[in-house]
């Protein structure tokens, strides 16, 4: 064999091997950059599937036991605030302050009466005697001081009674609302939920690996679970401390930190408050849906280029 | 950003189903590729398979955040 043909061999074999080897230094470049952008997309980036639409609950209760006399609202309407929501039955606490008001009646006119007598001994010093002139000031202010307790029990009757009519304490709808009249209600027992609407909010839970990104007044978009449409809303606060949930134990006992220390651990969620600045039309918002919530923020590019 | 999937029912992640679609996508390519001599040059066809379904995913990802932007 001409030695200019294995020439030709051995510089083929070297431009193929040297093909080869630069193509596979691009193919392992390639894949380092792919996977990297997908790092930082998918996890670097302040994104979170873990969100929820919150609102303030207003857990109704009534401040005097009874019978409900009368429902004058229904499941989902919306009240404002101050709108009767429900009746207690009144008789009993009317029965208590005309008790009051007559207990007070009584005592007045007692007072009266000693006053009128006190007055008499003082003006007849000669004959009546010092001690009988005592005790009658002494009975003076006993009463005095016993009206002063009649009008307090008086207004505590008064107040009984006006609260057997139940407002709404803050405009919102009512939920879960299963009440009837002849409904025995105890007091302080949340007898209906109240939904602030005023207060809807989403709520993000993100990972405490990408909390550094989320800042206060960034914009986010929000997704509801099968609902098309994005709703607009901005950072509006960052939780500021969520549980340890390796320690036990308030502040006053010893710390009992748990031993067990696991080799795969998961990053803890940070509650992140976004406020909705603008939701698209036909969207409803319910507390507890479930939404999507992405952080963008001003400082960091939104395009490929920035992976 | 598209960060769910709504299939058949159940809520999946985005990135999970562009997952699946690379690698399937990613192994058949490869299968085609394999019939042609050229192939060859790009050196080991594990490597290029790994790297044509990061490839793919990334591309799959970025196109769905493109094509269903919900971002602003």
């Amino acid at each position: 064999m001409p030695s200019s043909i294995k020439d030709y061999d051995v510089i083929k074999r070297l431009a193929i091997t040297a093909v080869r080897t630069l193509a596979t230094v691009l193919v392992i470049g390639a894949l380092l950059l792919a996977v990297h952008a997908l790092w930082l997309r998918d996890q670097v980036e302040p994104v979170t599937r873990d969100g929820k639409v919150v609102a303030d609950i207003v857990p109704v209760a009534t401040d005097v036991a009874g019978l409900i006399t009368q429902v004058c609202v229904h499941d989902n309407q919306t009240v404002q605030q101050g709108q009767v929501l429900l009746v207690v039955d009144p008789s009993r606490y009317t029965f208590a302050l005309q008790q009051a008001q007559a207990s007070l009646g009584n005592l007045r006119a007692e007072l009266a009466q000693a006053i009128r007598e006190d007055r008499r001994n003082r003006s007849m010093t000669n004959v009546v005697a010092s001690e009988v002139i005592e005790q009658g000031q002494t009975k003076v202010e006993q009463l005095r001081m016993a009206v002063a307790q009649a009008v307090a029990a008086r207004d505590l009757a008064q107040l009984n009674l006006d609260r057997t009519v139940i407002r709404a304490p803050v405009s919102g709808q009512v939920v879960n609302m299963t009440l009837r009249p002849g409904i025995y209600l105890t007091v302080g027992k949340a007898a209906l939920a109240l939904v602030d609407t005023p207060s809807l909010r989403v709520e993000g839970y993100f990972e405490e690996t990408k909390l550094q990104r989320v800042h206060i007044g960034d914009p986010v978009s929000v997704q509801l679970m099968g609902v098309s449409g994005t709703i607009r809303g901005h950072v509006q606060s960052i939780a500021s401390a969520i549980e340890d949930r390796e320690r036990t134990g308030d502040e006053a006992k010893l710390a009992n930190v748990n031993p067990a220390f696991t080799w795969v651990r998961l990053a803890q969620r940070i509650p992140v408050r976004v406020a909705i600045d603008k939701v698209p039309a036909g969207i409803r918002l319910v507390a507890g849906q479930t939404a999507t919530v992405v952080v963008h923020s001003p400082g960091a590019k939104q395009d490929l280029l920035s992976w | 950003m598209l960060e769910e999937l709504h299939v058949f029912g159940v809520y999946l992640p985005a990135a999970l189903v562009w997952a699946v679609i690379a690698g399937v996508s990613a192994h058949m390519l490869r299968g085609l590729f394999q019939r042609w001599a050229w192939f060859k040059l790009f050196g080991p066809a594990g490597i290029f398979e790994l790297a044509l379904f990061a490839l793919l995913w990334l591309g799959l990802t970025v196109g769905a955040d493109a094509f269903f932007n919900q971002g602003l």
